[in-house]
This record gives C-alpha cells, sequence and structure tokens, in this order.
C-alpha cells in the first residue's frame, strides 16, 4: 500500500516522460525502465491487480535518488516519494533482489554498505573521537570507511581554525542509506534516534557532517521523524567556507590546472548549496570552468547504496560524468563529498584527475 | 515459422516454449545477452506509450499490449541483425523510441520484439561548417540540443516533447516544433539519412536533401512510422541562435480576419512563431493579457535573427496587422508563453485522465483551412454531446496554415470498450470533416494506429503507392504491424 501522497505521484508520473532526458541512469543505459515514468505505471499497474514483482523491485533500486527528475518537473512533484515507498514495498511483500538484499544485511548488521565490521569505523575515528565537544564533525561511512584522508583532512582544518570538535565514538549511522534502501519507515528513525541521542550525549552545539547525503536527512527528514538534534546541522563545505569568511583560516593561492567542480547532487539540490564550494575555490585562487550541468542541474555521478548493490551502474552514471568534465574541455574535477570523491575516483580515465575540496585547501592552508 | 498469419500479411506472435528460446538466443547473439529482456516489468513498461487509449487501458485496468521481447541493439549492424532474425521466424518488430507519440504507433499490438533504439544515442559529428550535426536516431532530443547549444549553436526544433522523445521518434511521424514557420518540421531539417530494410540492409539516402537524383529516398521513409525500416543516424541542420527574439501579442476581431493577415504576413517575412487562437481559447488568454474579458482572436507572433533584419520583420507586421484593424497588445504575453511553454505538457498542468481527449490536427490550404475549422467544429457539436472543441492555427506556409484544434470530454464513459468506441467515433467525424474539405489525415503527429484506417479515404488508389512499397520491402509486414494504415 502506497501513501496518499505517493499514489498522487503515481499518477502524475505513469504516463509523464517530461524528466527523461535528466536520469542520469536512463541517459547512460537507454533503458526505458530506468525513467520515473517506467516507475509509476509499474507501480499503478501493481495497483490494478498486476503482481509486485522482483523484476518491478529491481526497476525501483536501480535510481540514484538524485533528484533530478523533482527538480526538472514543472509542477513540483518527486518520483522519490514513491520510489522509495516502493522500497518499502519490496521489503514487506518480500521481493526485494538478493543483491540488494545483501547490502541491506551489511547496514543493519554492521551499519555500513559493505558489511566491513563496525569496529573498523570506530578505528578510523578514534584519534579524534571524545566524549564532549562544541561541534562534532559527522564523519559518516564512506569517509569514515572508504576516503579516511578526507576525515583526516576536515580534522586538521578544524583544528587549524582552532574549533573544539570531537568525531562521535563508535559513530552512529545517519540512517542516510537505509532511508534510501527501504525507506523512510520505523526501522530507519530508529537508526536515527541513536545518532541523535549520541550526538545530545557529546554536548555539541554544532554537528559538521562531511557527506551531503548524511546532512540531509539530518536537516529534512530528522524533523519529520520528531528528532530533535540539540545543535545546528552544518554541511562541512558551509562550515569551512564560514571560517575562510571570519580569517580563522587563511588560505593562499593553489594552483589547479584545467579545473571544473563537480556539484554533490544531495548538496545543490536536496539542500540547495551551490556557492560555499565555489566560495572556497575563488578563496584559492582556483580558476575554474562550470560544466554545462552544473548547480542544481548537476547529472548526478552516482550514489554508495545503488553503488554497493548495482556496481555497474555507478560506472555508467561515473563515467557520463566523465563525459560532461570532457565537454567542458577540462581535465581535473573537484568534488566536495567522500561519496563523489570515491565514485568519480574508482575509474579515473586517463589524463584526468578528481580533487578532494577540502584538500586543496589543506594545502593552501599549509597544513 | 513463429506467426500464425491472420490476415493480409499479419502475424500474431505464437511459439512453443522451445522456439521460443532459440530465438531468444540468436537475438542475444545479435545485440548481447544483456540487450535482450523478457523480463515481466520491461515488457509491461514497452506496453503503454502516450497514445490516449493506451493509457485509457491501463487507466482501467485493462491488459495492455505487451510485446515477447525487448532487444535493444547498439548500432545499425545490430538492428539489421535482428530484423534478420524476425523476418526468419515472422516475429513483428515495434521501433521505440521515446514511446512519447500520441497515435499508438509504438504500440507493439501485435506482440514480437519492441526495438527500443535508445542505446543508439551517440553524436557522431558536428559540423558547424556545413552547418549540420549527425547523430544515432535513439538520441534524446533535449540532449542533442543542450550538446549544439553548448557550442552556441541549436537545432531550432522545439516541439514540447523534445525532454522525452528521441530524434528518431520525431522522423517516424514527421514532427514539428513551435519555431516551424521559421526553421521548418523535422523533414526540413533532414539533411541525410541511414536506414535499415526489414531486410536487414543498410542504406544511406543522398548525402544532402536538394538534388535530381531521383525521388528523395529520405522523404520516403520519414513519416513512415516504422513500417518500412528503421532509421539509425541521421544528419540534421544546425542553426546559430538568433541574435534577437521578439514578440508581439494581438486582438484580431474575429478568426477570418486573423487567418487573412497570418497569410498576409507569410508572403513577405517568415516569422518564427505565429499563433492564431479562436474566439472560444481566446476567452481565457485574454483575460489574462487585458484583465478583462474581450471577443475577438488572439493572435501572438514572435520575429527572429538578426536585430536589423527582425526590426523591418516586426515593422512590416505591424503594418499588415493595422490593416485588420488588430489591437497591439504589446510583447509580455509572447515573453511569457515563450518561458512556460512546456509547463503547459507537465502533470496538472497538461490534459489528463478522466478527461478524454485528442489532438485533431491537419494542414490546408487558405482557400479550405477556415471551412475546415467550422467543420469539425460543428461536426462534434451536432454529434457528440458533452465534447468541447478548442483550436490555434500554429505553423504557417505561404499556401496555407496548420489548425491544432482539440476535442475534449469531461467525463467520458467510465467502460474502457465504450470510451475507445466514443473516442474513435469522435475521430473518425473529426478527420472525414478535414477530408472532406481539403485537409490531410494529420499534420505532425502522425497516423499510427490510430488513423491508419482512415488513410486509404484520403490517399485512394495513391495509396497503392505506399502498399507497393510496403509489399517490396516488407513482404512478411513485419515492421510495425497495424500502423499507418499499411
Amino acid at each position: 500500500m502506497l501513501s496518499e501522497k505517493a499514489n498522487k505521484t503515481v499518477k502524475a508520473c505513469r504516463f509523464c516522460w517530461m524528466c527523461r532526458h535528466l536520469c542520469p541512469i536512463g541517459l547512460k543505459t537507454g533503458r526505458e525502465n530506468n525513467t520515473p515514468r517506467a516507475k509509476g505505471i509499474l507501480l499503478d499497474m501493481a495497483g490494478h491487480g498486476e503482481a509486485y514483482s522482483v523484476s518491478m523491485a529491481e526497476d525501483m533500486y536501480e535510481c540514484l535518488l538524485c533528484g533530478a527528475c523533482a527538480a526538472g518537473c514543472e509542477t513540483g512533484f518527486d518520483p522519490r516519494i514513491f520510489i522509495r515507498e516502493a522500497r518499502t514495498k519490496a521489503v514487506v511483500e518480500d521481493v526485494v533482489p538478493d543483491y540488494v538484499q545483501a547490502v541491506i544485511d551489511n547496514l543493519t548488521e554492521t551499519g555500513n554498505l559493505w558489511g566491513i565490521p563496525s569496529e573498523k569505523k570506530a578505528e578510523a575515528l578514534s584519534p579524534w573521537s571524545k566524549d564532549k565537544a562544541e561541534v562534532i564533525l559527522y564523519a559518516g561511512e564512506t569517509a569514515a570507511l572508504k576516503t579516511p584522508q578526507m576525515v583526516e583532512t576536515a580534522a586538521k582544518l578544524l583544528a587549524a581554525a582552532g574549533v573544539d570538535f570531537a568525531t562521535l565514538r563508535d559513530e552512529p549511522s545517519s540512517g542516510a542509506m537505509l532511508g534510501d534502501l527501504i525507506g523512510y519507515v520505523d526501522d530507519t528513525a530508529a537508526c536515527a534516534k541513536i545518532l541523535a541521542e549520541a550526538i545530545a550525549s557529546a554536548g555539541a552545539k554544532t554537528v559538521v557532517v562531511l557527506d551531503p547525503a548524511d546532512a540531509n536527512v539530518m536537516k529534512q527528514e530528522y524533523p519529520q521523524w520528531g528528532i530533535e538534534l540539540g545543535a545546528d546541522v552544518v554541511t562541512a563545505t558551509a562550515y569551512f567556507a564560514e571560517l575562510a569568511a571570519q580569517g580563522r583560516l587563511n588560505p593562499a593561492k593553489v594552483t589547479v590546472a584545467d579545473a571544473t567542480y563537480h556539484d554533490p547532487d544531495r548538496l545543490a539540490r536536496d539542500l540547495d548549496e551551490t556557492q560555499p564550494a565555489r566560495d572556497l575555490l575563488a578563496a584559492m585562487g582556483i580558476a575554474w570552468k562550470e560544466m554545462f550541468f552544473n548547480r542544481d542541474m548537476v547529472r548526478s555521478c552516482g550514489e554508495q547504496a545503488v553503488k554497493a548493490h548495482s556496481p555497474k551502474i555507478v560506472a555508467l552514471t561515473a563515467a557520463g560524468r566523465w563525459e560532461d568534465v570532457d565537454r567542458c574541455g577540462r581535465k581535473t574535477v573537484i568534488t566536495a563529498s567522500p561519496s563523489d570523491y570515491e565514485i568519480l575516483s574508482a575509474d579515473i580515465p586517463k589524463g584526468y584527475a578528481v580533487e578532494d575540496l577540502f584538500a586543496l585547501l589543506a594545502k593552501a592552508c599549509g597544513l | 515459422m513463429a506467426g500464425r498469419k491472420i490476415g493480409k500479411g499479419l502475424y500474431l506472435m505464437q511459439i512453443n516454449e522451445l522456439l521460443y528460446q532459440f530465438i531468444r538466443s540468436e537475438l542475444e547473439d545479435a545485440v548481447g545477452g544483456e540487450n535482450v529482456s523478457t523480463r515481466s516489468s520491461d515488457l509491461l513498461v514497452h506496453s503503454v506509450d502516450y497514445f490516449f487509449v493506451s493509457r485509457m487501458w491501463e487507466d482501467r485496468g485493462k491488459n495492455t499490449p505487451q510485446p515477447d521481447f525487448v532487444v535493444r541493439p547498439g548500432s545499425a549492424q545490430e538492428v539489421s541483425k535482428v530484423l534478420k532474425i524476425a523476418n526468419y521466424y515472422q516475429i513483428p518488430v515495434t521501433t521505440w523510441g521515446g514511446g512519447s507519440g500520441s497515435q499508438g504507433g509504438a504500440l507493439p499490438v501485435a506482440g514480437g520484439i519492441v526495438l527500443d533504439t535508445k542505446r543508439m544515442n551517440r553524436i557522431l559529428d558536428f559540423n558547424p561548417n556545413s552547418m549540420c550535426v549527425t547523430v544515432e536516431t535513439g538520441a534524446n532530443f533535449q540532449q542533442l540540443e543542450w550538446y549544439a547549444n553548448e557550442r552556441g549553436y541549436s537545432l531550432m526544433h522545439y516541439p514540447s516533447s523534445m525532454n522525452c522523445a528521441t530524434v528518431g521518434g520525431f522522423l517516424a511521424h514527421r514532427g514539428i516544433g513551435v519555431l516551424s514557420t521559421k526553421y521548418g518540421k523535422i523533414d526540413d531539417m533532414t539533411v541525410s539519412l541511414e536506414i535499415v530494410l526489414p531486410n536487414g540492409d543498410i542504406i544511406e539516402s543522398s548525402p544532402v536533401p536538394k538534388h535530381a537524383a531521383g525521388p528523395d529516398l529520405a522523404q520516403i521513409f520519414i513519416g513512415s512510422e516504422g513500417t518500412l525500416g528503421v532509421m539509425t543516424k541521421v544528419t540534421l541542420r544546425l542553426y546559430e541562435k538568433p541574435e534577437t527574439r521578439r514578440f508581439r501579442a494581438f486582438l484580431f476581431k474575429n478568426v477570418t480576419d486573423g487567418i487573412a493577415c497570418g497569410r498576409d504576413i507569410l508572403r513577405k517575412v517568415k516569422p518564427s512563431i505565429m499563433r492564431l487562437y479562436d474566439e472560444a481559447e481566446t476567452v481565457s488568454i485574454i483575460k489574462e493579457v487585458l484583465g478583462f474579458a474581450a471577443p475577438g482572436a488572439f493572435m501572438n507572433i514572435a520575429v527572429e535573427g538578426m536585430t536589423e533584419i527582425v526590426d523591418i520583420e516586426e515593422r512590416i507586421i505591424l503594418e499588415t496587422c493595422a490593416k485588420y484593424e488588430a489591437q497591439d497588445l504589446g510583447h509580455e504575453y509572447g515573453e511569457k508563453w515563450w518561458d512556460s511553454r512546456v509547463t503547459f505538457f507537465y502533470p496538472g498542468h497538461a490534459l489528463d485522465l478522466p478527461k478524454m481527449y485528442g489532438t485533431l490536427d491537419t494542414v490546408a490550404t487558405y482557400d479550405n483551412i477556415e471551412k475546415i475549422y467550422h467543420a469539425k467544429k460543428k461536426a462534434i457539436a451536432d454529434n457528440f454531446e458533452g465534447v468541447r472543441y478548442i483550436a490555434h492555427f500554429s505553423h504557417w506556409y505561404e499556401w496555407g496554415c496548420m489548425i491544432y484544434d482539440r476535442f475534449i470530454m469531461d467525463h467520458p464513459p467510465e467502460d474502457a470498450v465504450e470510451c475507445i468506441q466514443l473516442h474513435n467515433r469522435i475521430w473518425n467525424v473529426s478527420v472525414r470533416a478535414s477530408l472532406a474539405n481539403g485537409g490531410v489525415v494529420n499534420d505532425h503527429h502522425g497516423v499510427g494506429i490510430k488513423l491508419g484506417h482512415l488513410m486509404k479515404e484520403q490517399y485512394g488508389p495513391g495509396m497503392q503507392v505506399f502498399e507497393a512499397l510496403k509489399e517490396k520491402l516488407d513482404p512478411n509486414h513485419i515492421m510495425n504491424p497495424c500502423k499507418l494504415g499499411l
């Protein structure tokens, strides 16, 4: 059973293809089922009695939830509403594809998509873990387990700016990936509550969040679930841009040849934040050229949950984003998201490079 | 053979499981295993296109016509292999680009293979020297347009479906865009074409259109809606983006004056946009423009290009409209309309179920177009209670113009069969009113399954030319059966 809002969106999207030109998966695979319209009509057919099959569920999971479709809809419909609920339906009706279930099991057992023992995350964050701090640096599982250098960089920057910060011991998951995989259901909210308690226990006034996917769920969904963090949630880009504006970080000029900037989709669209990263680039004197699809028109390079269960799909979407880099005539893409950094780094075309915005900032600050 | 002959060359899929698996193996061998699907969700998704009946059928919970295989070739060579297999086993093949046509052209009504072209999406050559771009026909048109925009050019083909349609889809049904009065229809914009014939041969049209080397091969296939072969590659014209685009709106006393003025304008200049609304449609527009109701026929015009030329064209238009005592309503409406012209096609703005509706478009000479408008309006009013008729005239030529008219029924029958029967009767009456007064079956949406039965009424003995082509090129009648009246 889909909610009334999801059903209304299904009815709107089932015969409409007006966002087809924006879906990063559909544009690369060319598959008709990789469109919000296809997902809408399948759910409509399921509503008429067609069996909600594993085949349908597979299609529901082939979506980055990047929001390009929602941003492009002139009426404001958001297919992600019914796609997430369709994933919940898949769980309830036991039609989750095996390869997706394996990732869900990893999440529920270890708190991360890859089944890496949870102690590894604690270990990765241990250099900065304290019981109490004014500012919590929330690393997220991708940064802690896949791009730990980004956590170290963020920590150096915070320390250099004189910020009293800490990472959480046994940092709980934000629920972002669980919410993407099984929907915004009680289990996901329960996950969020654990994090909220940990933050409250640390006495933090501010949570600086490294991964936009985590920031998005904390800022947008936690209030919907009645979860009060008792602290301001700030994206790492916005926080460091503010530190630079206050003069607490003083970046010198750095040179990055042939640069362009890739907006993380959750940051640009869901959080409506595109300028702080650009302010940081400007503060470092980096000349970059915008890609054609930039800011809220960004073409997503991929998403960690989809990468975990369908790596070939994300290999395609990442390749699509590299094509955009090439189209703007640049060779180096700078990004400000551990997830996107990890995805773009997985297969860098020869002669191209990917840079972490925060690493550049650390370099510019002489760290 | 895999099909059962049920009529003139029509086969329906009727095979046993063993043969089915052999066919599947051959298709996978041709295009790669990952590009052949029999997944239930793939078949279902390709069983409903943008055609009203198709959508209504699904909305009412009826079984929609599914293919047996969804095959996604990545090149003309792969298309060739697939068509050879289809011919050998006599399997129907329906080409599917975006599925966003309104005439049921992409519906796999006889089952068989849906040939989804969207893997063939590469831009192969961008040539500003010759002002053309070569692209595979499975490319999304908006993506192609953006590619051209990045380089300072445009294809100037702006139908509202460009977000969702493929290049091939526009070619298949002779599509049109809002700027067509100046830049032409898709057939005008085509320089050359590559086609895979039903027998698998890959052919090329002439490299350029304006020649004296026999009939135009490209134009034989443009508008053939997948019944004569599969178009796989096209070279389209490029245009420089206009230096200026200027809008002006007018209120004429009536449609007659508006059409006459439009004709007079086309004798001297080519606006890019000229949309004349009938009195019924004008009522709602004029309230928005003037803030109060006023009778008449509203016209929205745009001219574009080099500023000094646009200045002259605008002056000519103002003088011509003044001769018809049209009220000059300024430029704001046109600019606002331009910015939101695609909004009308999003859910909540577009016509949608539970209403029943259709766009009855036709094109005719200036002698006939107004007669057609009145004839259709009367035919609908006289025969169908509860059905409204609205119209505007929006693509203009020196010899005539098209009418973009629609019927709308707010409360159609709930029963799907009754609904489809009524729908078809409305279409028959409307199109016959066009044909009786010098019009054609359709202006730019195509024929599909919806209007195929009316093709012979338009062409009479001329239909044998199409039928002869069909017999020669597709003797097994596997290509998009039941479409185009072939």
